[in-house]
């Protein structure tokens, strides 16, 4: 299966196409990758693939909204979003990106610390200018 | 802030209770959560049930049974729990939850009423989707005036003479290590079953604040008892760990069947009165041995049949059971496997990690102990002893988080000292050790393999054999993997390798606690099956873990019965 992941980086934001081996290859217990989420095929690349791939994931069961992503031009949570083949994958939204899938979804951002004390953290978002 | 007066590791609704408690009584506090708050950790996905006595509903001017007393609810839980539970915790729960309830219900949560659940003996489930009660309680946080810091995992606590003083942890974002000073730490990190395969539990549970307690001098109880939650989806991968076969079928008083490859309802060997009916812990041990004896489907699970009942059944069922409007369950939409279930099919299910009954070791004001150090929720064990009834969870973590953030805020008003931390070089080598070191392991490979380990040894079936084979490999992974665990990726910022590294470091103890406990009550109590020694009963004993120069040690303390005892 071909997949298409265009990642928010310091580095730009190209879309790149992954090509995932047999399941059972890759160590997922799936028949299909049909059968498997996008958040499991971000896990599988970050850890077969690119180390440095950043992506988030919690619930698992589409309530916590964390790893929101843009899939098909279609902003949904990547957790319960089957892959299929030709499938693109990008960040919810260029401007909330803080590191390739993750973006900014704090819901106390107006009462958060940031490091070593600061108040109000800014948010670490590298493309705001970024389209 | 130089020292907060309460620190509060994790916001779920247990930590959040802490952190609203504690302001209320003018402590500063900051709430630390290694992921989003309002959005990680498991009280989302909480099914949304909230036990209360029938007098206690009835005062609150909600339909409750005013004859089911808190002496019945209290009785309930006991026995429902094999009689291991904290005597003392369980009664603080039950003459506690009408006043968080009440909380609750002033900000505009509507409690909806449920019948009589199993183990219950009066209907006393308040039903709050765990998302509402999430939004409640981070609201009502913010608005108390706490502070927040997110993306922060909480590694260690800082300590000045053994008195807690702080904690150290990583910022995901910066990739940076920092210590935070405090008068009185609150550990609400919920339980340990993200160490498990097959879970219904959210990613992040991997027992951070467990493995930092136990370093802390704090001690763990009831560690082998897991609570499962049967018929969960095993297939297709995207839906592993899914409860909705259980949610329409027995829990839902719907006569589903549970057949092993057979064909056999094997319930009829363990429970021939109540059937699929059963409780939990009994639903959740008779599928998995199905499967231990060869007896299983194809995906490692026993199949959940409606094949007999007229088809209107099913049909039907949406329009007496709230919530299943278009077959949506939670993020999913399972009109795909209504199809089957329709066209005949039965569905594999099988038990999954769903719920910590053992943890931190606390009294009623959460306190561990330690000097500075409290713990609250799911975090802690002792409440539930051997099996947890449904709903209890939620009374549990209300009750016990506004215990923990009370005591907390008197703790950091007789500490005003703001000692410094003596281990603070220590905490931060351990936790820069895994991204300074360039060669090693992949830290996922270990991490999945942790949980591949519970699955074998300390699922709903247990043996001697595989406990101490797991026991051995995992005092391997601790003593020496750890040390190798490398980060591939040479960019501070949310590296998965380094925090799953250090979540490696927190579950290799934690199941280490879980596997000496488990080997050490020898006999079968509870959600603790052996299968090679059934029949054989284990002792009224709690298990305790506690670390001594970084060894873990067990011991038995027989149980007290401060208000009811066992019938001889």
């Amino acid at each position: 299966m071909r997949i298409h992941i265009r990642l928010g980086r310091d580095t730009g934001s190209e879309v790149i196409a992954y090509d995932l081996p047999s399941p059972k290859e890759a160590g997922i217990s799936a028949a299909s990758w049909e059968g498997a989420s996008v958040s499991t095929a971000l896990q599988y690349l970050q850890r077969a693939v690119d180390p440095g791939l950043g992506y988030v994931l919690s619930c698992r069961r589409g309530l916590c909204n964390i790893c929101a992503a843009k899939i098909d031009g279609k902003v949904q949570t990547a957790c319960t979003t089957p892959l299929h083949d030709g499938i693109l994958i990008e960040p919810a939204r260029d401007t909330l990106i803080l590191r390739d899938t993750v973006v900014e979804l704090s819901l106390v951002r107006k009462a958060r610390i940031g490091a070593n004390g600061a108040e109000n953290s800014k948010s670490h978002a590298i493309a705001a200018s970024r389209t | 802030m130089d020292v907060w007066d309460v620190i509060v590791v994790g916001a779920g609704a247990a930590g959040l209770a802490a952190a609203r408690h504690a302001r209320q009584q003018g402590a500063s506090v900051l709430v630390i959560n290694k992921g989003l708050v309002g959005r990680t950790g498991a009280t989302i996905t909480s099914g949304g049930g909230v036990s209360v006595a029938g007098s206690t509903l009835a005062a609150l001017g909600l339909d409750g049974d005013p004859s089911d007393t808190e002496e019945v609810f209290i009785r309930d839980m006991l026995k429902s729990g094999y009689w291991l539970c904290d005597q003392r915790l369980v009664e603080s729960i039950v003459t506690g939850i009408g006043e968080e309830l009440r909380f609750l219900m002033q900000r505009g949560v509507k409690p909806r009423l449920s019948k009589r659940a199993p183990g219950h003996s009066s209907g006393r489930g308040v039903g709050i989707p765990g998302p509402d009660m999430q939004k409640a309680m981070t609201t009502a946080a913010l608005q108390s005036g706490a502070k927040f810091r997110e993306d922060f995992f909480c590694t260690g606590l800082l300590q000045h003479d053994g008195a807690v003083v702080g904690v150290a942890g990583l910022d995901r974002r910066l990739g940076e290590a920092e210590a935070i000073s405090a008068r009185a730490v609150v550990i609400a990190t919920g339980g340990t079953t993200s160490n498990w395969r097959l879970r219904t539990a959210p990613e992040e549970l991997t027992g951070d604040g467990h493995a930092m307690a136990l370093n802390a001098g704090a001690e763990l109880i009831e560690m082998e008892m897991l609570q499962f939650l049967p018929c969960c989806l095993v297939a297709p991968e995207i839906w592993r760990g899914i409860q909705f076969p259980w949610t329409i079928g027995p829990q839902a008083g719907v006569r589903a069947w549970l057949l092993n490859k057979y064909g056999e309802r094997f319930l009829a060997r363990w429970d021939p009165e109540r059937m699929e009916l059963a409780t939990r812990d009994v639903v959740s041990a008779a599928s998995a041995a199905e499967v231990y004896e060869g007896r299983g489907s194809p995906n490692g699970g026993v199949y959940l049949s409606w094949a007999h009942l007229p088809r209107d059944i099913i049909d039907n069922f949406q329009s007496w059971a709230k919530g299943y409007k278009d077959w949506r369950y939670q993020g999913f939409d399972m009109n795909p496997l209504v199809e089957r279930i329709r066209a005949g099919y039965a569905i594999e299910v099988a038990p999954a990690a769903h719920f910590s009954l053992g943890g931190i070791r606390v009294d009623v004001e959460g306190s561990t102990g330690v000097p500075g150090l409290y713990a609250c929720g799911e975090a802690t064990g002792g409440v539930h002893g051997g099996n947890r009834l449904s709903g209890n969870a939620g009374a549990q973590i209300l009750v016990q988080g506004r215990q923990a953030g009370l005591a907390a805020a008197r703790a950091a008003q007789s500490n005003q000292a703001g000692a410094p931390a003596q281990n603070w070089d220590i905490l931060k080598d351990e936790i820069e050790a895994p991204f300074r070191r360039e060669q090693g392991t992949a830290p996922l490979e270990v991490k999945q393999r942790l949980t591949a380990i519970a699955e074998e040894a300390l699922g709903p079936v247990r043996t001697g054999k595989a406990m101490t084979a797991a026991l051995e490999e995992v005092r391997t992974i601790r003593h020496t993997t750890l040390s190798q665990l490398a980060s591939r990726n040479r960019d501070p910022r949310y590296n998965r390798d380094w925090s799953d590294a250090l979540e490696c470091a927190a579950g290799a103890p934690i199941l280490e606690a879980a596997l000496i406990s488990a080997i050490g009550r020898a006999g079968s109590i509870g959600a603790h099956q052996r299968r090679d020694l059934t029949g054989i009963k284990a002792r009224l004993e709690h298990s305790i873990v506690r670390q001594d120069d970084g060894e873990l040690s067990w011991r038995a303390q027989p149980v007290e019965f401060p208000l009811f005892a066992p019938a001889a």
